[in-house]
């Protein structure tokens, strides 16, 4: 009964705020609609420079090929191989091909002549894959039974056929959403009422601790519910991605995780002073545990120690479990562990934030 | 030559008009005083004058200098104190004075006479963070703040308003000194007595300067602003030998509660009885409010035992917030919802059903006469408003006893009268109420008064009791006598 006073005037609150509405409505259309597109991983729009020290047939052949490549931006050929180098550092150049001189006759004579590929690799993915692009593409004119080979190795790309980042990221985006929802919001709110002083009226009142905290992410776990939902909508009119799963598996994981950061944002909450102090400590934990969930990068190329902090990030499994369900169609028996494993990492984090709040100092 | 002329300045904030028309000028030397409710536009004439803000119309000079054209040159020479803190509460006091002299490029070595008679009396506690200062301290180091840059005219918008009796009367003397050099000093006050103390004040209304003159003029103009008729208000019996049990309200023996080894109540003993209205005074810091987060069940006792509207402090803290109201020194409405939303939230809270908070809202909307303001927003509303419905609010359950933590802060004393009415309705309806206050002519209203320093009860009676014990002519003395016995904030 008391709740519902309470709950009532979260959302009274929300509706009044200037730029809480606009948020809410922005976030779901935001993530949805742009992030798919920029959290791109291929490498594409490479831009190579070739010093053709030989002009032969041969030497022509490696160059029409890299134009008609849509990997690869031609930026024409140089001079010499100095100049080709100053143009990495003045025209934004990332890749270099040098044919050496006599290229074409080495090679009908059966020599080896070599090509060099430098790759600017400040950039390192961009310039590693450039640079193997590069010499696939070098390779298959030297020996065409090389692509006659590669033609009979099959590869079969399973559950997301065209390689595409977009089936791979969206289900990982709406745990970020989760976490901003249910986590910064309610924490930042809390923060406020002390800040303001308000939140000694309530302390003084027979208001019980369970009251207070549910009114404050009850709220939040409806609003993060209806822009989840939203967001499969978009995803399904914009790009034609459905969940392969069950939507209540789904649904649950993002329950799971929802108790996990509303729990660490109330324990952030009752530790903070103040809004600053509560902003920064909420961002320190969330960029650690996105960086080291495997959401961008996977998590096995990471070093042991760092990976070893995976086993207690519920955000990987969060990412692990919903890129099951969602790309491949995976049951609840393929993320029996990860459910167990983000229960468990939600509890622990519940129990000490309703532990350290206090009414009585 | 006048050291401030404003002529004709006007400044609006969207639909409100903060200032209209505004004239006067300020004579070199002289105290100021710039009188009048919360939002009668004194804040933004200060900032106005201080460059902070620019005018809609009008023009306005200080020292001669264009507060539009010249600002620079008026920041140079003006000193200012806003109203609320102005200092870096995480720094010492030391770093705060010195950070304010390097952005004047001097240093307090250099300006250290400018300042010497106030920075001394605060010197020795220059390695604390300002933050664990008490609000008369924190006022003298603002004030040290203002003057290191051997400024010719001094704007102080409200510098005591919540700072004990006593330290006002420092802060005041020290004024004085300062006009004896030749200071122009302007300054905003709720209390009577300061501005008694200025030279000529002005009196502000609704952005429009009602009158301007001799403090004894004004206040003889607008009388029944300044001096309302007095309450009636049968004042209960003296103080009782001993109490029945039924009739005990709060009852604490030997009360403490220490941080580390800073003891802010250190061990008090009384009583109040049901039905009584009990004054509860003593200077910034001396425990005041910690004491009554205690009784209020926010904050745990070091040690001793009490009870509260019959419940154990110790073991029943729960059961007692549903039993008292409390009204708290910030303000403690929600500024964003409207007044029945709050109302409601509250009443919600304590178990009353929607029908009945429905209906009662109606009922006490009505006798405040606020009935066609029950959907504005809490935040637009002037303080004694807000003031008025904090109180409300935290009677509306029908507690036992209503705490309020120095409710009338900063508010004309037509307001306060007002507030002390609704304190008379709620007390003869049977609640006990227990207040704070640093003013004294409504520290005479209670029935009964105690007076805390360094956080022991030194003084507790009714105001006769008090006065003949001590032999002084009105509580005023009796507080300054006992305050000035203080030894903590010399330690």
């Amino acid at each position: 009964m008391t709740l519902s006073f309470l709950i009532q005037k979260e959302f009274l609150q929300i509706r009044r705020n200037s730029f809480m509405p606009k948020i809410i409505l922005l976030f779901p259309i935001m993530i949805m609609c742009v992030m798919p597109w920029v959290m791109n991983m291929e490498v594409k729009n490479i831009v190579v420079e070739v010093v053709d020290n030989d002009r032969s047939t041969q030497s022509q052949q490696i160059v029409h090929r890299i134009e008609a490549s849509r990997y690869f931006v031609f930026a024409g050929q140089s001079e010499s191989y100095a100049t080709a180098l100053k143009h990495i550092e003045t025209r934004g150049v990332d890749v270099v091909l040098v044919i050496p001189p006599r290229y074409g006759r080495d090679l009908a004579m059966g020599k080896k002549p070599q090509v060099l590929v430098a790759a600017n690799s400040v950039n390192g993915t961009k310039g590693s894959i450039g640079a193997s692009y590069l010499s696939q593409i070098v390779t298959a004119q030297v020996e065409p039974s090389m692509s006659a080979l590669q033609a009979k190795v099959a590869t079969l790309n399973l559950y997301n056929k065209h390689q595409d980042y977009k089936v791979y990221m969206i289900p990982a985006l709406m745990g970020i959403l989760v976490m901003m929802l249910c986590g910064f919001l309610p924490a930042l709110n809390i923060v406020g009422e002390k800040e303001r002083g308000t939140i000694e009226q309530i302390n003084v009142t027979p208001v019980s601790k369970w009251a207070f905290i549910l009114s404050k992410l009850i709220p939040y776990w409806i609003i993060a519910l209806i822009v989840l939902s939203v967001c499969f909508v978009l995803s399904w009119a914009v790009y034609g991605i459905t969940c392969q799963g069950s939507l209540w598996l789904v649904y649950l994981l993002a329950a799971l995780l929802a108790l996990f950061f509303s729990s660490l944002g109330l324990v952030i909450s009752n530790y903070s002073d103040t809004m600053l102090q509560a902003m920064l400590v909420m961002w320190f934990f969330v960029v650690c545990l996105m960086l080291l969930s495997g959401l961008f990068t996977p998590t096995r190329s990471m070093p042991d120690w760092a990976y070893l902090t995976t086993y207690i990030n519920p955000m990987h499994y969060f990412i692990d479990a919903i890129r099951t369900v969602f790309v491949r169609g995976g049951g609840f028996a393929d993320i029996s562990r990860q459910i167990a494993m983000l229960a468990g990492c939600g509890s622990v984090m519940a129990v000490w934030a309703i532990r350290s709040y206090s009414k009585h100092k | 030559m006048d050291a401030v002329i404003v002529k004709d300045v006007s400044k609006t904030y969207g639909p409100v008009q903060a200032l209209r028309q505004v004239s006067l000028y300020i004579e070199k030397g002289e105290i100021f005083g710039l009188i009048g409710p919360d939002g009668a536009g004194k804040s933004t004439l200060f900032r106005i004058l201080c460059t902070l803000l620019l005018l809609d119309s009008g023009c306005a000079t200080v020292e001669g200098f264009d507060v539009v054209g010249q600002l620079n040159d008026i920041r140079r020479i003006v000193g200012y104190m806003p109203g609320r803190f102005s200092l870096y509460q995480d720094l010492s006091v030391e770093e705060n004075i010195r950070f304010f002299a390097t952005l004047y490029g001097t240093s307090l070595e250099a300006r250290r006479a400018s300042v010497e008679a106030i920075y001394s009396q605060i010197e020795r506690f220059s390695n604390r963070r300002v933050g664990a200062l008490s609000g008369g301290m924190k006022q003298k180091l603002a004030l040290s703040c203002a003057l290191i840059h051997d400024p010719s005219i001094l704007f102080l918008d409200e510098p005591t308003t919540g700072v004990d009796p006593v330290s006002r009367k420092e802060f005041w003397e020290i004024l004085q000194s300062l006009k004896a050099k030749g200071m122009t000093i302007v300054v905003s006050t709720p209390y009577l007595d300061e501005i008694s103390q200025c030279d000529r004040i002005a009196f502000l209304q609704e952005g429009s300067v009602r009158s301007i003159g001799t403090p004894d003029k004004v206040l003889a103009e607008f009388s029944h602003i300044f001096r309302p008729s007095g309450l009636l208000h049968e004042s209960k019996e003296g103080t009782p030998e001993s109490l029945r049990p039924s009739e005990v309200a709060i009852e604490v023996q030997n009360l403490v509660k220490a941080f580390g080894s800073f003891h802010a109540v250190d061990g008090i003993s009384f009583q109040v009885k049901r039905g009584e209205i009990f004054g509860f005074l003593g200077s910034n810091g001396a425990g005041k409010t910690t004491a009554m987060r205690i009784l209020a069940g926010l904050s745990k006792p070091t040690a001793g035992t009490g009870q509260v509207a019959g419940f154990d402090l110790g073991t029943d803290y729960e059961k007692i917030k549903s039993h008292i109201g409390y009204m708290s020194q910030r303000f403690s409405l929600y500024d964003d919802l409207t007044v029945s939303e709050n109302i409601r939230l509250f009443a919600g809270i304590y178990g009353m059903s929607r029908r009945q908070i429905r209906e009662k809202t109606h009922e006490v909307l009505e006798r405040l006469e606020f009935a066609a303001h029950k959907d504005d927003i809490v935040g637009s509303l002037p303080l004694g408003w807000k003031q008025k419905l904090a109180f409300v609010v935290s009677i509306f359950h029908h507690p036992d006893i209503v705490f309020l933590d120095e409710p009338t802060g900063g508010v004309d004393p037509a307001t306060r009268r007002q507030f002390w009415q609704l304190i008379y309705d709620a007390a003869d309806s049977g609640i006990t109420v227990f207040v704070t206050t640093h003013y004294m002519d409504e520290a005479e209203y209670c029935d009964r008064i105690s007076i805390m320093v360094d956080g022991k009860i030194e003084a507790i009676g009714t105001l006769s009791e008090l006065t003949q014990k001590y032999n002084q002519p009105d509580l005023d003395h009796v507080f300054t006598l006992l305050a000035r016995q203080a030894r903590r904030s010399a330690e």
